[in-house]
């Protein structure tokens, strides 16, 4: 069985300052792993070069999503793959509606995978439905991106979207970051229906708490730019208790 | 002779008052020739263009080949091809008259106060030039207390196997009183993109009390052409002119507009929209006077240029001393996509009574990199997110549109990932 994603070795930066150095982590089908680290880990920066964001270099390494090249893709080619980053601060883009956006990325990517477009009708009725479970209204699709969302409401747009993509490898990325209770859960619950044995999840967080909703396999505690320790579901709680000084302090 | 005058046989030279105004535009543009340098309506626009090109008239009377340009909705068309009146539907609404300008100036003595009237050919150069060609064009005239159902649609096409010609058109528009219509002036062409010649147009448009015209353009000219309108406008008491302007063509390209607003109580609003690429000139010059008490006029002007292109936009307003009780508001907002990309922008507000409502503003920024890479990040192209994004800044104005198909005609004309759809 093939990884999803196999990063080897990793070095990369922005602005000229190397931030990541020497990360090493495989994905394989069906797994969900938790990368945790403390402010100013890098946890964007490895986000934000895994979905190829302009300005992130990478100097050395290596990194393969489905057996391919990934740092060889552009940011739209890696989505069309199968790559797909739940954003922490979602843009606003005024004057673009919720469905026309997600029609033009579907599009995209059936045009990619060589599939016919979506019928409008059909296209429009599968996003109402699957913006009703997570409790967007057909008032809110039809608005524009992210325009006059609360910041729960964007996170769930974040969730239709993957619903709407069907990712084989999905990027968390702070995903419960300004939400409450209830919001965690909806979120939660869509990316859990969302996953299947082929599919693979990578969560990034600070805190421990979104992984009480969505339970990883492994979990890798990153500081200085490498994963420093990597254990289970357990390992998660046993930083909440004693905090990341007790496992950073050694490796940095 | 100077260049772009040019002696031609022009049909109606034995009616004396035609010829004279031919003769006057002639001569006023014998003496001010084209606008210098440092003219100031000018300062920004330059039409250097002309002084090293020449450009003939078409002869009057050429005869036009193939009167068909289908359009995506219902409309009654009036078809210009290379310069000459063609056709017009047969099936012309109630109360509307429709002539080409030619027969309107032979048979119809009642117009001859009106054609030269407000284009004034010691202020506006090109005006001149049209003049001293002076026939071609069309005549509407919609009768009192007449509401045309559907949008009266001017074609002109050019078909671009004539290199360096000169196409003189005016057009004159007359709403009786309480009347109301919506014309649209659509310039295309066919053949090649990089064929040069120039469309010299002035529409002479007079709104009675109570009447109402909704005025679109699409400007889509081939690449290297040159096209200069101007909109002379005057609108009576309670009269209302709302305009719409796409520029997307042409390699030198201006739409001035100037609205009188006569009497209490006229009103007006000039909206435009531009997108221009390569190394062109786009230009929408305003001119509102606003003349008497209770007036309003409103404008935005909307612009993206890309590569070594330029947008201008020169707009003024004039609010006379009686003039108070009056509103003008005006805003231009642009998006440049290269670094080499240019706005320059003029507002003029001359206020001269107290007691108004006035304003105006402009920004300009770039496409937002943030929301670029948002797209990207879901599959959707480079090329086909920037059109998008381009798409959603004009969608403000191209929103204040009332008719629902020739809005989404303007929207399609804007988006060329649209034409295509």
């Amino acid at each position: 069985m093939e990884p999803l994603l196999e990063i080897e070795d990793l070095y990369a930066g922005v602005e000229g300052k190397e931030i990541i150095k020497g990360f090493n982590l495989v994905i394989n089908p069906g797994e969900i792993h938790a990368i945790m680290g403390p402010n100013g880990a890098g946890k964007s920066t490895l986000s934000n070069v895994l979905c190829g964001k302009p300005g992130y270099k990478v100097t050395s390494g290596r990194v393969k999503f489905k057996g391919k090249d990934l740092l060889k893709m552009s940011a739209e080619e890696r989505a069309r793959e199968g790559l797909f980053m739940f954003m922490q601060y979602p843009v606003d883009i005024p004057g673009v509606s919720v469905t026309s956006f997600l029609k033009h990325a579907v599009n995209a990517v059936r045009e990619h995978r060589g599939e016919s477009e979506l019928d409008t009708m059909e296209f429009i009725k599968m996003v109402r439905e699957e913006g009703r479970k997570l409790g967007l209204t057909p008032e809110m699709i039809k608005r524009d991106v992210n325009v006059g969302f609360s910041g729960g409401e964007k996170k769930k747009l974040e969730t239709l979207q993957m619903s709407i993509l069907k990712p084989d490898l999905a990027i968390l990325d702070e995903a419960d970051s300004g939400l409450d209770v209830d919001a965690i859960k909806v979120v939660a619950d869509g990316v859990n229906a969302l996953h299947t044995q082929d599919k693979g999840l990578l969560i990034i967080t600070h805190y421990q708490k979104l992984l009480n909703y969505i339970v990883p396999h492994f979990v890798h505690i990153y500081a200085g730019g490498k994963i420093v320790t990597t254990g289970g579901r357990e390992l998660a709680l046993e930083l909440e208790e004693k905090g990341y000084a007790a496992f950073v302090k050694d490796n940095q | 002779m100077s260049k772009l005058l040019h002696d031609i046989k022009l049909i109606g030279d034995d009616i004396p008052w035609l010829k004279d105004m031919r003769s006057a535009g002639r001569d006023a543009f014998a003496v001010s020739g084209l606008p210098q340098p440092k003219a100031e309506a000018w300062k920004y626009t330059k039409p250097i263009r002309f002084f090293a090109e020449d450009f003939l008239p078409a002869p009057h009377g050429e005869s036009c080949s193939s009167p068909n340009k289908n359009l995506p909705f219902n409309a009654c068309k009036i078809y210009f091809e290379n310069g000459v009146f063609c056709s017009c539907d047969e099936d012309i609404p109630q109360g509307v008259e429709v002539l080409p300008l030619i027969e309107a100036i032979m048979f119809k003595p009642e117009i001859r106060g009106k054609i030269g009237a407000s284009a004034d050919i010691t202020k506006h150069q090109f005006a001149a030039l049209n003049q001293a060609y002076l026939g071609e064009g069309v005549y509407i005239k919609v009768a009192a207390g007449t509401k045309v159902a559907k949008p009266l649609v001017i074609i002109n096409h050019i078909t671009t196997d004539r290199e360096l010609r000169q196409y003189s058109l005016r057009n004159l528009v007359i709403m009786e009183d309480s009347s109301k219509a919506e014309i649209m002036e659509y310039y295309c062409y066919d053949g090649e993109l990089k064929s040069s010649y120039f469309v010299n147009m002035v529409n002479e448009i007079y709104i009675g009390e109570n009447a109402s015209l909704h005025h679109y353009k699409l400007q889509s000219e081939a690449y290297k052409a040159a096209h200069i309108a101007l909109n002379s406008v005057f609108v009576a008491g309670y009269g209302e002119y709302k305009s719409f302007c796409l520029q997307k063509g042409a390699d030198l390209s201006r739409n001035e507009t100037k609205v009188i607003l006569s009497a209490e109580y006229a009103k007006t609003e000039v909206d435009a929209a531009y997108i221009m690429n390569g190394w062109a000139t786009i230009d929408t010059t305003t001119d509102i006077e606003h003349l008497k008490p209770f007036t309003q006029s409103s404008q935005l002007v909307k612009g993206v240029i890309g590569g070594q292109a330029k947008g201008v936009f020169q707009g003024k307003i004039h609010i006379a001393p009686q003039a108070v009780k009056t509103e003008g508001y005006q805003l231009h907002k642009a998006m440049l996509l290269s670094d080499e990309a240019e706005i320059d922008v003029k507002p003029e507000l001359e206020i001269f009574a107290d007691d108004v409502k006035c304003s105006h503003g402009a920004a300009s920024g770039e496409l937002n990199a943030d929301q670029l890479f948002y797209m990207r990040s879901r599959g959707i192209g480079e090329e086909e997110a920037r059109q998008i994004l381009i798409d959603a800044y004009l969608n403000d104005v191209i929103a204040k549109i009332d008719n629902q198909e020739i809005k989404q005609f303007m929207s399609m004309a804007a988006n060329p990932l649209k034409e295509r759809e």
